[in-house]
C-alpha cells in the first residue's frame, strides 16, 4: 500500500503521521466492507425477491387498463386448457352519459369460485392477488424477447401478454369444491404430485366469485391453502416422529407405557378421552395418535434436535418458491422452552403453526422417500403463437429425511389407516397411508373450535398424489379421524379415478 | 398519487427505439466502470502510479452518452429541440470543466474527476426525463459546483492558515443551524431549509464541509482530552440541533464523520467508543421520543405491512427497482413518477427503473472508487493535518452515498439524504463539489510539492519507495 513511512515529523506537536495512516487505512477497510455489502446486499435481494416486488399490487406499472390497454394480458388456464381467466372486449354503455364505450375486462369461468383463490383477480378497483398477480410478469408479457417486443409494438395494435397454463385439474378442484360446500365448513384441501410438486389440487373455502367483487367479504378472500397458519395437532407427530427416529438410537426396538396421561411441571397431558393405551412401540403410538408416548418423546429429543428436523422438514423458512407465494411455517423453540412446552410442541399444540400446502408438502416428502420437491403450479407459459416460452421442471427443494426413516414413516403411516386413527380413509379402490390430527385452537373455554387435519399420500407402493385437508371448526366429539379423513379418501378415489 | 407527465403514452418509434437504446446506456456505462476499476486498482497497488493516469477514451465515451441519451429523449414526444440544446450544454459544459480543470491544476486526479462527471451527466439525464427545467438548474449548481471547487482547491493550496479559522468556523455553523431551527422551512419532514433570497438552502449541508476542516485543524495537533473538549463539544451541540431539525441523514454523518476522522488521527478508542455509547442510548431515546423515527424504522422493517402510509416510499422505490430489472425499462418507458421524491432522495431507484440494475450497481461501483480514491490521495499526503482533510471529505461523500442508496434499497432505515452529485438540489451539489475539491486540492498538492517548504523537500529527497510495509 501506500504509505510513507519515514516522513519524520517535522513539527513538535503535530499527530504521528504513521499511525495516522495505519488508521486510515482501517477506516479503508470498514467503508470497503460497507460498500461490498451494499453491493452484495442489492444483488441479493433483487435475484430473490425482485419478483415478488414486481408483482406486488401496488406495481402500478402492470395494472390492467380497461379503457386503453397498452398490454393485453393472457389467458390462464388449467392443465386441460380449461380457460379459467381471459381478457373479454366488452362494449358497455355509460349509464350517465350513454355512449356506448369499449371496454377490457377480465372474465372467469363460470365456476370461477372454484378455484378463485388460485387464479384469483385482476380488478380495477380491487387490485390483484392470486395468479393473476404472482404470474403478471408472464401475462402482461414482460418475458418477451426484444424481438418479440419490437414486433409486437410496430405490428400489432395493442401487445399482448403470454398464456399461462397451471398445474391444477379443474375436474378435481371443481369437485373438492363442492364437496367443501356440501359439508359447509371452513377449510382447506390441497393435493399434489409427491414426484414432481405439481399442485394438483388447492381448495380454500369459504370462497368468493372473482366476476363479482363487489360483494366479497374479507374472511373469504383469504387462501387458507397457503396464507393460514393453524396449529397442526397430532400430524406434527410425523415430524416428532422423525426426530426421535434420528437421535434416539433405541427407539426402533423401545416399548412404551401409556396410561392415559403424563404430566410436566404441574402440566397434565392426556391422550384422546383419557384412553390409556397400555405398551406399545412407536408404530403403534403414531396408530392410536398416543400424546402421552409424544409428549414423553418430545421431552427426551429435547428442543435443540426437534427445532433441527423442524427445519429440514420447512419449518421457520421463509419459503421462497418461483411459482407461489406462502406464508413460512413457525416452529417456536429455544434455549428457554420448557419441558411442558416441548411436550405440548412435540404433540403439535404448543407455539407450532403450519400452513396447509407446507403439510402436504410434508407428506409429499416422506411419500418421495424423504425428498421434498418445490411446489409448481405454473405448467407453461405459452406465447403468442402457441410457441411455449416456459416449461415446468420438477426441481428438488431438500432432502428432508433419510430414505430409511421416509420409508419407517411411510410405514407408520399406513398402520394409521389400516388400524388406528385413519381408519376412515381406508377405500376399497386404493391403498391410502396418513395421519390425522385434531388441534385445539383458541382460548380453553371454546371446545367447538377444533381443527381435523389429514395428510397423507396414495397409493402406497407407488405415491403419485399427496394430500393435506384441513377442516375448522369442527363440532364436539368429531375429530380429524370422523371429519377429515373421509373427505381426503373421496380426493384421492376421484384423482386415482382421473388417472393420476 | 403524482402522474404528472406520463398521461400520454410515448409513441411507438420512441418505444421501439428506447427498448433498443437501453442496451446501448448500459454497455457505456459499464465500459466506463470497468476502465476506471482497472485504473483505480492499478492507481491503489502501485506507489509509482500517479494521478495524472491519461483516461483515454472516458470522457469522449461519457459525451457519447450524454449526446445520445439527450437525443433519445428529444424524440419522445415530437421533436424536443430544447432536449437537444440540453445535450449539448450538458456535454459542452462538462468537456470544458474538465479540460481546463486538468489544465489549470496538473496534479488533479482525472479519474476522480471523471466518475463524479459520469455521476452528474447520469443525474442530468435523469433529471432531463423527470422534470427538464430541473435539468437546467442542475447544470447551473454544476457550473457553480465546479467554480466552486476551484475555490476549495486555491484554498487548499495557498491558504496556510485555515486552522486559525476554527472558533469562528464553529460559532458560524452553531449560529446558522440555530437560525434555521428558528426561521427554517419545513420541506419533507425535516425542518432543515432556509430561504435565502429565492432559493432554499440547507444549511446542515454547508455546516457538514466546515465541520471537515474544523475536525482536522483540530486533530491535526498533539492534545491531551482535556483540551479536546471544545471539538467535542462543539460537535455534540451541532448533532443535536439537526436532530432538532428532524435531519437524521445530517445527524448520522456528523457523527460518522467525528467518529472516522477521531480515530485516524489519535486513535484514542475511548473517546470513540464513549461517542458511539452515547449515540447509541441518543438513537434509543430519540426512538421512543419521536414518531418519524418510529416510522422510518417500522418501514425499514416491513414496508409491506403497512404499504399505503409508512412503506409507500420504500415499497414503491423497491417496485421500481424490480420493474426496471437488469437492464431498464427503457428511458422514458417506466413510471419514475409514482415513486414518492423521485427528483431527490430516491432517484437512485428512478435510475434503476429505466436505465437497469446493471447501472446502479455501476454507480454503487463509481461511489466506492471515489471512495478508494480519496483514501489513496489521503495516503499519499505528507502532512497530518492534509491526511485528514482528504479523509473528511472522502468520509463524508462515501457515508452519504451509502446512507442513501442503502436507504433506497432497503439495506438501512431510510434518513433523507441526498444521493451526492446525482440528486437535484443545489445546497448538495454545492458542498459535495466543495468535498471533491478538497480531495482534488490534496492530491495537487501532493503531486507538486511545495517549493518554500524545504523540510518536506528534505523528507522527499530521503523518501525512496518503501511502500508496502504496513507498519
Amino acid at each position: 500500500m501506500i504509505l510513507n513511512n519515514n516522513v519524520p515529523n517535522r513539527k513538535k506537536g503535530t499527530m504521528d503521521q504513521r499511525k495516522i495512516k495505519r488508521n486510515t487505512i482501517g477506516v479503508f477497510l470498514v467503508l470497503m466492507a460497507l460498500y461490498l455489502s451494499l453491493i452484495a446486499y442489492f444483488c441479493y435481494a433483487v435475484l430473490f425477491y425482485g419478483s415478488r416486488w414486481f408483482a406486488d399490487s401496488y406495481n402500478t406499472r402492470v395494472k390492467l387498463d380497461e379503457k386503453n390497454p397498452q398490454v393485453i394480458p393472457g389467458t390462464i388456464m388449467d392443465r386441460n386448457g380449461v380457460v379459467l381467466a381471459e381478457t373479454k372486449e366488452e362494449l358497455i354503455k355509460d349509464p350517465a352519459t350513454g355512449k356506448i364505450e369499449k371496454y377490457y375486462l377480465r372474465v372467469y369461468h363460470d365456476s370461477a369460485a372454484s378455484v378463485a383463490h388460485v387464479v384469483g383477480f385482476n380488478h380495477s378497483k380491487y387490485g390483484r392477488m392470486g395468479v393473476e398477480a404472482f404470474y403478471i410478469y408472464y401475462l402482461m408479457g414482460y418475458n418477451n424477447s426484444l424481438l418479440e417486443k419490437i414486433y409486437q409494438k410496430a405490428f400489432l395494435p395493442q401487445e399482448r401478454g403470454n398464456d399461462v397454463v397451471l398445474t391444477i385439474d379443474f375436474r378435481i378442484q371443481d369437485y373438492v369444491s363442492q364437496l367443501m360446500r356440501k359439508q359447509g365448513k371452513k377449510g382447506s384441501v390441497v393435493l399434489l404430485n409427491p414426484k414432481t410438486g405439481e399442485i394438483l389440487t388447492m381448495v380454500s373455502y369459504p370462497t368468493f366469485n372473482p366476476n363479482n367483487m363487489e360483494s366479497v367479504d374479507d374472511d373469504s378472500l383469504v387462501n387458507r391453502a397457503t396464507q393460514g397458519l393453524y396449529p397442526p395437532g397430532s400430524i406434527f407427530k410425523v415430524v416428532t416422529a422423525a426426530a426421535a427416529m434420528e437421535n434416539l438410537e433405541d427407539i426402533r426396538q423401545r416399548k412404551f407405557n401409556c396410561n392415559g396421561a403424563v404430566e410436566f411441571d404441574g402440566a397434565r397431558i392426556q391422550c384422546y378421552k383419557g384412553e390409556a393405551h397400555g405398551e406399545l412401540d412407536l408404530a403403534q403410538a403414531m396408530a392410536v395418535s398416543c400424546n402421552t408416548t409424544f409428549a414423553n418423546l418430545g421431552v427426551e429429543i429435547g428442543w435443540k434436535n426437534l427445532l433441527r428436523t423442524g427445519k429440514k422438514f420447512g419449518f421457520n423458512e421463509d419459503f421462497l418458491f418461483s411459482d407461489i407465494r406462502m406464508k413460512p411455517s413457525s416452529l417456536h423453540l429455544n434455549y428457554k422452552t420448557s419441558k411442558q412446552e416441548m411436550a405440548w410442541t412435540a404433540i403439535g399444540q404448543g407455539r407450532v403453526l403450519v400452513t396447509p400446502l407446507h403439510m402436504a408438502m410434508i407428506a409429499a416428502a416422506i411419500a418421495n422417500n424423504g425428498v421434498m420437491m418445490e411446489p409448481k403450479l405454473l405448467y407453461r407459459v405459452v406465447g403468442r403463437n402457441g410457441s411455449i416460452q416456459k416449461q415446468m421442471e420438477p426441481g428438488g427443494y431438500k432432502k428432508v429425511v433419510e430414505e430409511e426413516v421416509a420409508g419407517a414413516l411411510k410405514n407408520m403411516m399406513v398402520k394409521v389407516v389400516l388400524e388406528g386413527t385413519g381408519r376412515q380413509a381406508q377405500s376399497d379402490k386404493i391403498t391410502i397411508a396418513g395421519k390425522t390430527g385434531t388441534a385445539e385452537e383458541g382460548s380453553a373455554g371454546q371446545p367447538n373450535k377444533n381443527l381435523a387435519w389429514f395428510v397423507g399420500f396414495a397409493p402406497v407402493d407407488n405415491p403419485s398424489l399427496a394430500i393435506a385437508v384441513l377442516l375448522e371448526d369442527v363440532g364436539q366429539g368429531e375429530t380429524g379421524g370422523t371429519q377429515a379423513a373421509p373427505l381426503a379418501r373421496k380426493v384421492l378415489e376421484k384423482a386415482i379415478e382421473l388417472g393420476y | 398519487m403524482e402522474w404528472k407527465g406520463s398521461g400520454e403514452m410515448p409513441a411507438k418509434q420512441y418505444e421501439i427505439l428506447a427498448l433498443i437504446m437501453r442496451y446501448w446506456f448500459v454497455l457505456l456505462i459499464l465500459y466506463i466502470f470497468v476502465r476506471s476499476l482497472f485504473s483505480t486498482v492499478r492507481y491503489l497497488s502501485s506507489v509509482k502510479a500517479t494521478a495524472q493516469e491519461s483516461t483515454g477514451n472516458i470522457p469522449f465515451i461519457l459525451v457519447l452518452f450524454a449526446l445520445t441519451a439527450f437525443i433519445l429523449l428529444s424524440l419522445k414526444d415530437e421533436l424536443n429541440v430544447l432536449a437537444l440544446l440540453m445535450g449539448i450544454l450538458v456535454c459542452s459544459t462538462f468537456l470544458f470543466q474538465y479540460l481546463f480543470l486538468c489544465y489549470l491544476f496538473k496534479g488533479m486526479d482525472r479519474y476522480l474527476l471523471l466518475m463524479v462527471d459520469t455521476l452528474c451527466i447520469v443525474g442530468f439525464i435523469m433529471l432531463q426525463r423527470l422534470q427538464p427545467d430541473l435539468a437546467f438548474r442542475q447544470v447551473e449548481w454544476f457550473g457553480l459546483g465546479s467554480i466552486f471547487l476551484l475555490l476549495t482547491v486555491l484554498y487548499i493550496k495557498f491558504f496556510k492558515y485555515w486552522d486559525k479559522l476554527n472558533y469562528p468556523l464553529m460559532v458560524i455553523s452553531i449560529g446558522v443551524l440555530v437560525l434555521t431551527l428558528a426561521i427554517g422551512k419545513e420541506m419533507g419532514g425535516a425542518k432543515n431549509w432556509i430561504q435565502v433570497w429565492k432559493y432554499n438552502l440547507q444549511p446542515s449541508e454547508f455546516v457538514k464541509i466546515i465541520l471537515v476542516f474544523v475536525l482536522s485543524a483540530d486533530l491535526k495537533t498533539k492534545k491531551s482530552r482535556v483540551e479536546r473538549l471544545p471539538i467535542l463539544l462543539f460537535t455534540a451541540i451541532i448533532i443535536l440541533l439537526v436532530v432538532l431539525q428532524k435531519d437524521l441523514g445530517a445527524a448520522f454523518l456528523y457523527f460518522c464523520l467525528f467518529v472516522f476522522l477521531y480515530y485516524i488521527a489519535t486513535s484514542d478508542l475511548f473517546i470513540v467508543a464513549g461517542a458511539s455509547l452515547m449515540a447509541s442510548i441518543g438513537a434509543v431515546i430519540s426512538y421512543y421520543l419521536f414518531g418519524h423515527v418510529r416510522t422510518r424504522i417500522a418501514a425499514w422493517r416491513n414496508p409491506w405491512a403497512d404499504v399505503e402510509n409508512r412503506g409507500y416510499q420504500i415499497a414503491q422505490s423497491l417496485i421500481a427497482i424490480a420493474s426496471g430489472g437488469w437492464i431498464g425499462l427503457g428511458l422514458g418507458l417506466g413510471s419514475p413518477y409514482v415513486i414518492p421524491a423521485s427528483k431527490t432522495d430516491f432517484i437512485f431507484a428512478a435510475i434503476c427503473e429505466e436505465m437497469g440494475i446493471l447501472t446502479g450497481i455501476s454507480i454503487i461501483g463509481l461511489y466506492l472508487m471515489i471512495m478508494a480514491r480519496g483514501v489513496a490521495i489521503a495516503l499519499k499526503a505528507k502532512r497530518p493535518g492534509d491526511t485528514l482533510l482528504a479523509m473528511g471529505a472522502t468520509i463524508s461523500l462515501a457515508v452519504q452515498s451509502f446512507t442513501i442508496i442503502g436507504g433506497v434499497i432497503k439495506l438501512i432505515p431510510l434518513t433523507g439524504v441526498t444521493m451526492p452529485f446525482v440528486s437535484y438540489g443545489g445546497s448538495s451539489m454545492l458542498v459535495s463539489w466543495g468535498l471533491l475539491g478538497i480531495i482534488q486540492g490534496i492530491a495537487i498538492k501532493n503531486a507538486g510539492g511545495n517549493q518554500d517548504d524545504p523540510e518536506q523537500q528534505r523528507s522527499e529527497q530521503e523518501k525512496g519507495y518503501h511502500g508496502s510495509e504496513e507498519d
